[in-house]
C-alpha cells in the first residue's frame, strides 16, 4: 500500500509521455517491420506476409546497393573530416586565448540554421558549370591561380561526388564536434596538468601525454553520434541534388520508393535496415552510458 | 647607475617560446575563420546585392550597391512558410518542454522502481532514423486528418520528449537529493514538490529546452514534407527547398531566400548561445 | 504540545547489494529527551535518522512515534521537521517562505503562517533577513534558517542531521551552547546524528554509539566514558582516545611490555590467569610522587605543548592493538590509513599538567592507578571490569 502511495503519482505524471513513446517509437517500429515483411505496394495498405523476399530482393537492387555504396564513402569521409578538423579547432582554442567565445559561436553557428539552407550555400559553391558560366569555389580557384583545384564537385564521378556532400556536411558538424573535444578538454582537471608540469614536461607533452588520453571516452561519442548522423542525413542530401543517383544514400532511396513510387514495403525494407544500422553504433552507446553514470 | 623597474609583463613564468607560440595559434585561428566564413561572405554578398549585378562569374565580387530587392523578390515565396513555422514551433517547444520536465524530474528524483530502465527507452527515441516510423506515421496522421500544421506540432511534440526528458533529467540529477527530502518532510508529496520546489529551480533547464526544441523544429524538413499536404500549410524549410530547389532558380534568389529563413534561429543563437550550447551539449549524453 | 517518545524496535535496513545498513537495532527514545546518534561514517545513524523521517523504508522491525506505528507512513503525514547537513533550504524562495513552507502544505491559514514564522525569525534573530533569498546568506545564517525552518512546524519530532558540520570549527562550539539552549526552551524530542564524538557528549542526554549498523551501547556521557562496555566505545569515545596495548592478567598481578601492576584484591580479575586488552585512558596517568602507586619509565620522542595542557607520546614495548574496533573507531580502513610511517609498537598518549618538566628523549617516571584500568576481552571487545 506504501507502495502505491508513493510511486503512483510519479507514474501516472510520467504515463503521457511513456505511452507516446510506446506508441509513436517502438509501435510504429514493429508496425514498419510488419510493411517490410508484407506485399504492400501502391496507395492502399495490404498486409500479406511474404517473409523476406522484399530484403533479398534488395540484396538484387542495383539502385539500394549503389546507395550503400555511397552512405559508406559519406560516412567515411565525413565522420573523418568532422572528427579531424574539430579535433584541431578544439586544441587551437583550448587555451583560454582572448575572444575564444566569439571563435567558437563562429565555427558553431551552421548548427542554428537548416540543412536545407547549408544546401543551398554548397550547391551553388560547388557549382560544376565552365567557361562564361563558371560560379562559385572553381571561379575563386580560377581567380586565384588554382585552376587545378576545379571540379565537379558532387556531379562527379563517385565515389567523388558524395564525398563533395560529405564536405558540406563536415562544414556544418565541424564545430560540433569541436565543442564536444573542448568539453573532454576542459574536464581534464588542472591539477594533472600542473603536476606534469612541475615533473618537468613542456605544454606539447602535458598535451600529449595527460590532455589526450581522457579524450578517448570523447573520441567514441563523437564517432558514435556522426555516424548516426551520417546514416539519418536527408535534408542535405536531398536539397543539394535529390534526383542525382551519385550522391543517392539509402536515407534518399528511402523517400523516392516510399512517397514517390508507392513501394511501401520496400522502403519499408531500407528503413528497417537503416534502423539496425543506426541501433549497431546507439545501443551499446547508451548502454554504456548508463553504466557510466551508475558507477559515479 | 639606474634602476630598472620590472613591469608586469617581464614578471610572467612563460616559456621561451610561448609568445610564438600564441601568435601562431591566433593566425591559426584567423585563417580557419577566413576559410569557414567563405559560405557566409558568398551568402551575405549575394543577398544584398542588386539584381542587375547578379551573375555566376560575378558571385564573389562584392556589391557596388547595398540592396534589398533580391528580399523583396522572395519573401512572398517564404511568408506563408515563415508564419507557419512560428505557429508550430513556438507551441511545439514549449509543450515538449513541459512533459520533458515533469519526465525528467520523475526519473531522476523520484525514481520509482524501473525508472533507470524506463529512461533509456525514452532516450533511444532520439536516435532512431525517423525512416523506419514514417510510413505509419503517415497512416496514421491520415485517418486522424492531422496531416497539417497541427499534426506537424504533435510530431515535433512527440519525437522531442526524449531530448526534452535528457536535458531535465541531467539538470535536476544535479540539484542535491536533501531537497527533496526536505519537501517531503515539510508535508509535500510528489507533485506539490515539484510544482512548487522543482520548477522554480529548473528555469534554465527551460531555457534550453525550448530554445533547442525551437530550433530543431524550425530547421527540419524530413517531417515537413510528410506530415503536411496543403502548401498552404508548409513550415519554412519545405518552402525554401520550393523557393530555392531547382538549379532553374537563380542563385541570387536562392541565397537570399536561405537567409530569411534563417534568421529567427540565428537570432535565438547569438542572443542566447549559452543555453543552445547547453542543448547542444546534452544530445551527446554529455548533459 | 506534550512531547511525544519515539520508539525502534528491532528495525533492520538492508540496501541493494546485500549492505546491511541498519542492523536489529532496538532503541527507545524518551518524550523530551536530546539523544545523539554517534558513530563513524557508514555506521547506519544516518539511516537510522530517515527511517525515523520516513525517507527510508525499513527492511524488518517497527518503528513508533508516540503511540502511533508509523512504520509504513509517508514522511509528509510523520509529523516529523529535519534539518540537514546541507541545509536544503529552497533556493528559489524567500526566507519568509522557506519557514513557511511546511505550514502552508499543511494548508494554514496565512495570518497565521506569518505570526508563527514571525515569532521564530524572532527567537533566532533572523527578522532583518526574512526577504532574502539563501544564496544572499553566509553560512551560520543559513544554518538558522533551516532550524527555523523546523520549529516553526511545532512538530513531534526535530530530527538533525549533522547540522553543525559545515561551520567552521569555532561557530560550532557556539552554536553547540545555542542548541542546548533551544532544546531547553522548546522541551521537543530531538535525535541528533554527528559523527564528532565532542559534539555528541555535549548535546546529548544519552548518547547511542553505533557501529556497523550495531547499537553498541546507549547511556549517558559519563557512562559512556566511564563504564564503557566494549572496545569499540571504549576506543570512539574520548579524545585523544584511550590508549590500547595487549596485556597478561596472572596471580594477580597485570603485566604489559617490561611493567607490572599489582592488582588489589577485591579487584574483578584477580583470580585470573588470561591474555587481556588494557586500556588506560590519557588522563589516567599521573607523574610519580613517591606514593604506593605502581610507577613505570616511559621516554617521550614528541611533546605537545597546547598552552593549558602538555601531552606527551611514547613507545611501549609490546605489539600494537590493531583490531577492527580501534580501526573503525578512527575511521580507517587499516593502520595504513592513519600512520605516515609504519609502526608495530604501541604507542601512548598521556596528559601531563602544564607545567610538568619533561623533555623529548628523557625518560620521565609515570604512575597508574588500578581504578584507571579497563580489561578487554581480546577476541570479543568486551569490557572485562
Amino acid at each position: 500500500m506504501y507502495r502505491l502511495r508513493r510511486w503512483g503519482p510519479a507514474i501516472l505524471l510520467i504515463a503521457p509521455s511513456l505511452v507516446l513513446i510506446g506508441v509513436f517509437v517502438y509501435g510504429f517500429l514493429g508496425w514498419n517491420l510488419t510493411v517490410s515483411l508484407s506485399d504492400w505496394q501502391g496507395l492502399r495498405p495490404s498486409y500479406d506476409y511474404v517473409g523476406f523476399e522484399n530484403y533479398a530482393r534488395l540484396a538484387d537492387d542495383g539502385r539500394f546497393t549503389n546507395s550503400v555504396g555511397n552512405i559508406i564513402v559519406f560516412t567515411l569521409v565525413f565522420v573523418g573530416g568532422a572528427l579531424f578538423v574539430g579535433f584541431f579547432l578544439a586544441y587551437l582554442l583550448e587555451r583560454r586565448i582572448r575572444g575564444d567565445g566569439f571563435f567558437r559561436a563562429i565555427f558553431l553557428f551552421p548548427m542554428a540554421i537548416s540543412l536545407i539552407a547549408v544546401a543551398i550555400i554548397w550547391r551553388w559553391l560547388m557549382n560544376n558549370a565552365t567557361g562564361g558560366q563558371q560560379t562559385g569555389l572553381n571561379r575563386l580557384f580560377s581567380a586565384i591561380g588554382l585552376d587545378f583545384l576545379a571540379n565537379d564537385w558532387f556531379k562527379a564521378d563517385q565515389p567523388f561526388a558524395v564525398m563533395a556532400v560529405a564536405i558540406a556536411a563536415g562544414w556544418a558538424l565541424s564545430g560540433y564536434i569541436m565543442a564536444l573535444f573542448l568539453a573532454g578538454m576542459r574536464g581534464v582537471s588542472d591539477d594533472l596538468r600542473e603536476a606534469a608540469r612541475v615533473d618537468g614536461a613542456s605544454e606539447w607533452r602535458v598535451f600529449w601525454h595527460v590532455v589526450t588520453p581522457m579524450l578517448l571516452a570523447v573520441l567514441m561519442s563523437a564517432v558514435v553520434i556522426l555516424v548516426h548522423i551520417s546514416f539519418k542525413t536527408f535534408d542535405l542530401i536531398f536539397a543539394m541534388d535529390s534526383e542525382s543517383r551519385l550522391i543517392e544514400t539509402p536515407a534518399i532511396y528511402m523517400w523516392f520508393t516510399t512517397f514517390d513510387a508507392f513501394n511501401f514495403n520496400r522502403g519499408a525494407a531500407i528503413a528497417t535496415l537503416l534502423m539496425v544500422g543506426v541501433s549497431a553504433v546507439i545501443v551499446p552507446y547508451i548502454w554504456y552510458s548508463m553504466r557510466a553514470e551508475r558507477r559515479k | 647607475m639606474s634602476a630598472r623597474v620590472d613591469t608586469a609583463r617581464d614578471l610572467r613564468i612563460q616559456s621561451r617560446w610561448s609568445p610564438y607560440v600564441t601568435t601562431a595559434r591566433y593566425i591559426g585561428l584567423f585563417a580557419l575563420v577566413c576559410l569557414f566564413l567563405i559560405p557566409v561572405y558568398v551568402l551575405l554578398v549575394t543577398a544584398f546585392k542588386d539584381p542587375s549585378q547578379v551573375s555566376p562569374r560575378q558571385m564573389w565580387n562584392l556589391p557596388e550597391t547595398l540592396s534589398f530587392d533580391t528580399f523583396r523578390i522572395v519573401w512572398p515565396k517564404l511568408e506563408n512558410g515563415l508564419q507557419n513555422s512560428l505557429l508550430m514551433a513556438i507551441p511545439a517547444s514549449i509543450i515538449s518542454s513541459m512533459l520533458g520536465a515533469a519526465n525528467g524530474f520523475v526519473l531522476s528524483k523520484w525514481r520509482f522502481p524501473g525508472a533507470d530502465f524506463v529512461f533509456p527507452l525514452i532516450l533511444f527515441g532520439m536516435f532512431i532514423p525517423y525512416q523506419s516510423i514514417l510510413i505509419p506515421l503517415r497512416q496514421v496522421l491520415s485517418e486522424a486528418g492531422l496531416t497539417n500544421l497541427t499534426g506537424l506540432a504533435l510530431v515535433h511534440i512527440i519525437y522531442g520528449i526524449p531530448i526534452t526528458t535528457l536535458i531535465f533529467r541531467s539538470y535536476f540529477t544535479s540539484i542535491s537529493d536533501e531537497l527533496i527530502d526536505a519537501s517531503q518532510v515539510d508535508g509535500a508529496g510528489m507533485l506539490r514538490t515539484f510544482a512548487f520546489v522543482a520548477l522554480p529551480i529548473a528555469l534554465p533547464a527551460f531555457a534550453v529546452s525550448i530554445i533547442w526544441q525551437f530550433t530543431q523544429a524550425w530547421n527540419d524538413f524530413l517531417f515537413g514534407i510528410v506530415v503536411v499536404t496543403r502548401a498552404t500549410d508548409w513550415p519554412v524549410t519545405v518552402a525554401l527547398n520550393n523557393a530555392a530547389g531547382s538549379q532553374v532558380v537563380p542563385y541570387h534568389e536562392a541565397m537570399a531566400a536561405a537567409v530569411l529563413a534563417s534568421i529567427p534561429t540565428l537570432l535565438v543563437y547569438i542572443l542566447m548561445g549559452r543555453f543552445f550550447m547547453r542543448g547542444l551539449m546534452a544530445g551527446a549524453l554529455k548533459g | 504540545m506534550e512531547p511525544v517518545g519515539i520508539r525502534l524496535a528491532n528495525v533492520t535496513k538492508r540496501f541493494k547489494g546485500d549492505v546491511l545498513a541498519v542492523d536489529d537495532v532496538t532503541l527507545d527514545i524518551k518524550p523530551g529527551e536530546f539523544m545523539v546518534l554517534v558513530g563513524p561514517s557508514g555506521c547506519g545513524k544516518s539511516t537510522m535518522l530517515r527511517v525515523i523521517a520516513g525517507l527510508e523504508e525499513v527492511s524488518g522491525g517497527r518503528v513508533y512515534i508516540g503511540d502511533d506505528d508509523v512504520t509504513t507512513q509517508l514522511p509528509q503525514h510523520r509529523d516529523v521537521a529535519m534539518v540537514f547537513q546541507s541545509y536544503a533550504l529552497y533556493p528559489r524562495m524567500s526566507v519568509r517562505r522557506n519557514m513557511g513552507f511546511g505550514l502552508r502544505m499543511r494548508r494554514t491559514p496565512k495570518d497565521e503562517r506569518n505570526k508563527r514564522v514571525g515569532e521564530v525569525a524572532e527567537i533566532l534573530g533572523l527578522e532583518s533577513l526574512l526577504d532574502r533569498r539563501p544564496g544572499a546568506l553566509s553560512g551560520g545564517q543559513r544554518q538558522r534558517v533551516a532550524m527555523g525552518r523546523a520549529i516553526v512546524r511545532q512538530p513531534k519530532v526535530f530530527l538533525m542531521d549533522e547540522p553543525l558540520s559545515n561551520l567552521d570549527a569555532k561557530l560550532r562550539v557556539t552554536m553547540r551552547a545555542q542548541l542546548s539552549l533551544l532544546h531547553q526552551r522548546l522541551g521537543v524530542t530531538t535525535v541528533y546524528v554527528t559523527h564528532d564524538q565532542v559534539e555528541a557528549m555535549t548535546l546529548g542526554q544519552r548518547v547511542a554509539v553505533l557501529n556497523n549498523g550495531v547499537l553498541q551501547q546507549c547511556d549517558t556521557p559519563t557512562n559512556l566514558f566511564r563504564k564503557p562496555v566494549n572496545l569499540f566505545v571504549a576506543a570512539f569515545i574520548g579524545s585523544p582516545s584511550m590508549n590500547f596495548v595487549h596485556a597478561r592478567v596472572a596471580n594477580g598481578t597485570l603485566t604489559f611490555a617490561d611493567v607490572t601492576v599489582p592488582l588489589p584484591d577485591g579487584f574483578a580479575l584477580a583470580g585470573e590467569d588470561r591474555q587481556v586488552v588494557l586500556g588506560i585512558r590519557p588522563t589516567g596517568f599521573s607523574v610519580a610522587t613517591g606514593n604506593d602507586l605502581p610507577t613505570f619509565k616511559a621516554v617521550p620522542d614528541v611533546v605537545e605543548d597546547l598552552g593549558d595542557e602538555r601531552y606527551i607520546h611514547f613507545d611501549v614495548d609490546a605489539p600494537r592493538v590493531d583490531t577492527e574496533a580501534t580501526r573503525a573507531a578512527v575511521d580507517a580502513k587499516s593502520m595504513e590509513d592513519v600512520l605516515l610511517l609504519p609502526e608495530d609498537q604501541a604507542r601512548f598518549t598521556v596528559r601531563l599538567p602544564v607545567n610538568t618538566p619533561v623533555t623529548a628523549g628523557q625518560p620521565v617516571t609515570l604512575a597508574v592507578s588500578p581504578d584507571q584500568l579497563y580489561f578487554f576481552d581480546p577476541d570479543t571487545g568486551a569490557n572485562l571490569s
